[in-house]
């Protein structure tokens, strides 16, 4: 490696997303973290900064399907990416089945981890449409809530799992 | 947006049924306002340089290359703020045995502990501040520092605060009973040392505040992330030098208090005095290492303590020495002392004894500060007594369960040797039920077969509890706190359309008290929990009060919510009977209809009788004023719900590592407003205790001064995969001295649970001769516990 680090521009540079189905353009400065980019550049404060180092999982977000932590990203990464956020998940004033089962269950006391704690349950059932407890609970491990001991959330997921099934058995 | 209770059926009483929380739809659509998602124009950032020293004195700070940098507005020392704004003074108005302390916004002469205040940067953005502090020079003198509490009581200790002449806060001193005789005359006397460890709320939102300052009125706002903003008013005016009248504080949505944030801390007063000096709002977002290093610590307490009981069992007296392990200041306003005095008031528990004595030291070490955290008092407390019990039980061969239920107090109203009036409740029942739910009788022979047969071992405890809730001037003076005032004030008002607006000086972060509180002003008023609408949470809008805490929202918020609502519902049925044409006696509300007893047809709505109190004019009561609105506080009388937990945990005594395999709550909170919202507080409190049984450990090197716990890579929260299912019982008492028979509730977890998990370890652990004396215990203390009883058992044998 040479002693030399290339000459980095500090400049703002437009970063083009699709942002709950709508195409977003921002600037951000290249050392922007992606979560205060999401947060403060495109205003979507839905998401929340816990720890700003990759362990409690308050600031994740989708990209392109993916659960990732925002605040491990930087905003300049995104570019040209799909991005998901609690604010994209109800229709108008018509909750999504998982935010129904979260307060059906009492998923959620001080709504801090929640946001991101549903975003990571939509993709779980994804993953796998009927979990088991044991795997909720492995598969929400990386999402810290302090409020309620989890066993609530638990439960939300699995009211949840039940709901979209019911929802699919009905279209089809 | 509907919510669910809308689709269902009404419950006859909102009081008691499972009402869904309708503050739930804001959180799951990210429509919630924290502090750091609020904007202003003009915002500029704060970042803060904090001290790298355990103990050092500040030789020359040098802030000139900081203030080079672009964006920058201002670079500002402790001194800079020693000329702007006054001290914070904390101590405990009425005690001679306190040494109050000043304290300065941002400390101009030394740095007491990592993570110190020591200068303060304001700049266009964040990123920018951070920068700077970077870049500010500080030329240091590193002192000897003291982290050892029980060092820092000896003459020799290094001195944090010179004025004091010595370390120790605070010296307490109290008996009651003829305790020495008892200790003398006693079959048995039995002793231990319990060191409970550090651990601290850390809310997954951090600490936050913004202040704007408006130079032509000479008024502040400021959002700040608290659980009690009027309490942030009245002691942040002070060093202000601003009337409280000009101050507004906001706290809207906050990620988690948990007691961390009813305190009020030197950044509320520093942010506004920022604003004023720069021209320009200011926002400052604590992170994560900051929360962890500098805004409070918790819990941590060293115990001596003596049980003399008879032969069979009967305790006679408990005595107890308490080394408070302090930080380098005072919390504020509640002072270190919010953990080790409440400690010792709740020395008896719900034990029958004759005599109980206690004294308090309350050391300065170079850490930071000690404040109150969820179940302050009783979780470093329990552990000890709780340990020694389960201790003495073994020794004399007596059920542990059996061995408390000997000892337990009557269920009638009862004093406490420290003068807690106790308003009755089920203490005997809640340990009964908690053992049969965790079929205790099966236990011991599974225990014993994994043991022999498969080499597992498995432990079970059983915690008693009965503790301090709805904090109000009598509970905060029992509690050691000799000239407190504590009460709340709560306003309801039914709008001119015949909605309901009800407000109140508490704050709702997670306790569900939007909802409980709709639902108890719904049932007085006799409307639709729909109609009802309760905010909190701004100085401007709501009555004076002393915010959420202490398990206060309940007790303290649905007093007041029922006296308020009961004088408006006076005037209602007053205006109704004249529309009527009845007397007001024969009115009967519900749903928002008022009708004639016994006359079921002869009605008017709730919406009639707004449009009648408003608009009246002169066919409304000349005696009767047009608004329909009342203001009432409350101050409760003690209230002391009761509960018992179970915890059975795995220990793999290859690797030391404890599994909380199931865990069992019953409680007695009296009245519950809301079961569902009772349970999530329950299981919440107990994971937080699980993590400060066995994960969470705010350690310093006692070498270096260093803190060790500065990310969450270091300081481990339980996540889902280690707190077990909790199975609840709720045993109902309601309170003969409360508004509505409320006790409070949502602490109780984390007073027992981690004494509950020591003690299944220590349970699990018996065989092989391990005592556990600390928390938390991560695998290599419970592996060190184990490879000492070895040794101890072979030294033994040879």
């Amino acid at each position: 490696m040479s002693d030399q680090l290339p000459e980095v521009s500090d400049e703002p540079t437009v970063v083009t997303v699709t942002v709950n189905g709508k195409k977003q353009r921002a600037l951000a400065e290249p050392r922007m973290l992606l979560s205060d980019f999401v947060r403060h550049g495109l205003g979507l404060t839905g998401t929340h900064v816990g720890c700003e180092h990759g362990v409690c999982g308050a600031c994740s977000i989708r990209v392109d399907g993916e659960v990732v932590r925002s605040c491990l990203m930087l905003a300049v990464q995104v570019d040209g990416c799909t991005i998901e956020t609690i604010e994209g998940m109800a229709k108008g004033d018509s909750l999504h089945p998982i935010q129904q089962a979260f307060q059906e269950e009492h998923g959620l006391q001080c709504g801090f981890c929640t946001p991101a704690m549903v975003l990571t349950t939509q993709r779980l059932l994804e993953e796998s449409p009927k979990p088991s407890e044991g795997e909720i609970r492995e598969y929400l491990s990386g999402n810290i809530c302090r409020c309620t001991g989890y066993q609530g959330i638990v439960a939300s997921v699995q009211c949840a799992a039940r709901k979209i099934a019911d929802q699919e058995a009905q279209q089809s | 947006m509907t919510s669910v209770m809308e689709k269902g059926p009404r419950p006859t009483q909102y009081i008691g049924a499972r009402v869904l929380r309708t503050e739930d739809p804001t959180f799951l659509t990210g429509q919630a306002r924290y502090t750091d998602d609020i904007t202003l124009p003009g915002m500029a950032e704060a970042a803060f340089l904090r001290s790298p020293h355990a103990h050092a004195r500040i030789v020359n700070i040098d802030t000139s290359e900081a203030e080079k940098i672009d964006g920058v507005l201002g670079v500002f020392t402790g001194r800079d703020l020693n000329e702007v704004v006054g001290k914070f003074t904390a101590g405990v108005p009425g005690r001679t045995d306190v040494n109050p302390q000043e304290l300065q916004m941002i400390p101009a002469d030394k740095a007491r502990f990592v993570g110190d205040l020591v200068a303060v940067v304001v700049a266009t953005s964040r990123y920018i501040a951070e920068d700077a502090v970077d870049l500010i020079d500080v030329e240091w003198e590193v002192l000897p520092h003291v982290i050892d509490p029980e060092a820092a009581l000896e003459p020799d200790a290094p001195v944090l605060h010179e004025e004091l002449g010595h370390n120790n806060f605070a010296h307490i001193e109290y008996k009651k009973g003829d305790v020495d005789r008892l200790f003398e005359e006693a079959d048995h006397v039995f002793s231990k040392r319990f060191h409970a460890g550090r651990f601290s709320p850390s809310p997954l939102e951090t600490r936050g505040v913004i202040a704007d300052y408006n130079t032509a009125s000479g008024e502040v706002v400021v959002w700040t992330s608290s659980q009690s903003p009027h309490l942030v008013r009245s002691l942040i005016a002070p060093p202000l030098g601003i009337a409280e009248s000009r101050i507004r504080v906001i706290a809207g949505a906050v990620g988690g208090g948990f007691g961390e944030k009813c305190h009020v801390f030197q950044e509320e007063v520093i942010i506004p005095a920022l604003s004023k000096l720069v021209g320009r709002p200011v926002k400052w977002i604590e992170d994560r290492y900051e929360n962890l290093a500098a805004s409070l610590h918790a819990k941590e307490i060293i115990t001596y303590m003596d049980i003399a009981c008879t032969s069979e069992g009967k305790f006679l007296a408990f005595r107890a020495r308490y080394v408070g392990v302090n930080g380098a200041y005072q919390s504020y306003p509640w002072t270190a002392l919010v953990e080790a005095m409440t400690t010792a008031a709740a020395l008896p528990s719900l034990y029958a004894i004759e005599g109980v004595q206690y004294t308090i030291d309350c050391p300065y070490t170079n850490r930071c500060p000690i404040g109150a955290y969820r179940a302050v008092g009783r979780t470093a407390g329990t552990s000890a007594r709780e340990s020694l019990i389960d201790d003495i039980a073994r020794e004399l061969q007596i059920d542990p369960v059996e061995l408390r239920l000997r000892n337990t107090i009557p269920n009638e109203p009862y004093v406490s040797l420290t003068g807690a009036k106790y308003d009755g409740g089920t203490y005997r029942e809640c340990t009964e039920r908690a053992r049969d739910l965790a079929n205790y009788d099966q236990f011991r022979e599974r225990q014993r077969r994994l043991r022999e047969e498969e080499g597992r071992y498995i432990g079970i405890a059983f915690v008693p509890s009965v503790e301090p809730s709805a904090w109000g001037s009598d509970m905060g003076k029992v509690n050691g706190y000799l000239a407190s005032e504590i009460f709340d004030a709560a306003t309801v008002t039914i709008e001119p359309d015949g909605s309901v607006s009800v407000t109140c000086g508490l704050h709702n972060h997670g306790q569900g008290i939007e909802t409980s509180l709709a639902q108890v002003a719904a049932d007085r008023l006799g409307v639709r929990l729909e109609s009802v609408r309760v905010t909190m949470g701004d100085t401007r809008a709501a009555p004076y009060g002393f915010g959420t805490h202490s398990s206060r929202a309940a007790v303290v918020g649905g007093g007041c919510v029922l006296r308020a609502s009961g004088d408006v519902q006076e005037k209602m049925a007053q205006m109704a009977a004249n529309m009527l044409e009845v007397s007001a006696e024969d009115i009967e509300w519900y749903d928002g209809v008022a009708s004639v007893k016994g006359v079921p047809t002869k009605t008017v709505t709730i919406a009639e009788v707004a449009a009648h109190a408003y608009y009246g004019g002169r066919s409304r009561p000349a005696d009767l004023e047009p608004a329909l609105t009342a203001t009432r506080s409350y101050d409760p009388l003690e209230t002391w719900p009761n509960s018992c937990v179970a915890a059975e945990v795995e220990v793999d005594i290859e690797t030391g590592r404890v599994d909380v395999t199931r865990f069992w709550s019953v409680e007695d909170c009296g009245v519950m407003l809301n079961p569902m919202i009772v349970e999530g507080q329950t299981v919440g409190a107990i994971a937080q205790g699980i993590g400060g049984a066995l994960l969470e450990d705010l350690a310093y090197d006692p070498e270096t001064g260093q803190f060790l716990a500065g990310s969450l890579m270091d300081y481990l929260y339980p996540s889902a995969t280690e707190v077990p299912e909790v199975i609840m019982e709720h045993l109902e008492t309601p309170s003969p001295v409360t508004e509505g028979g409320m006790k409070g509730m949502g602490e109780g977890g984390l007073s027992v649970a981690p004494a509950a998990v020591l003690n299944a370890v220590a349970d699990a652990l018996s065989p092989l001769g391990v005592n556990v004396e600390r928390s938390p215990l991560p695998p290599n203390t419970v592996l060190g516990y184990i490879r000492e009883a070895g040794r101890a058992a072979e030294a033994g044998e040879g």
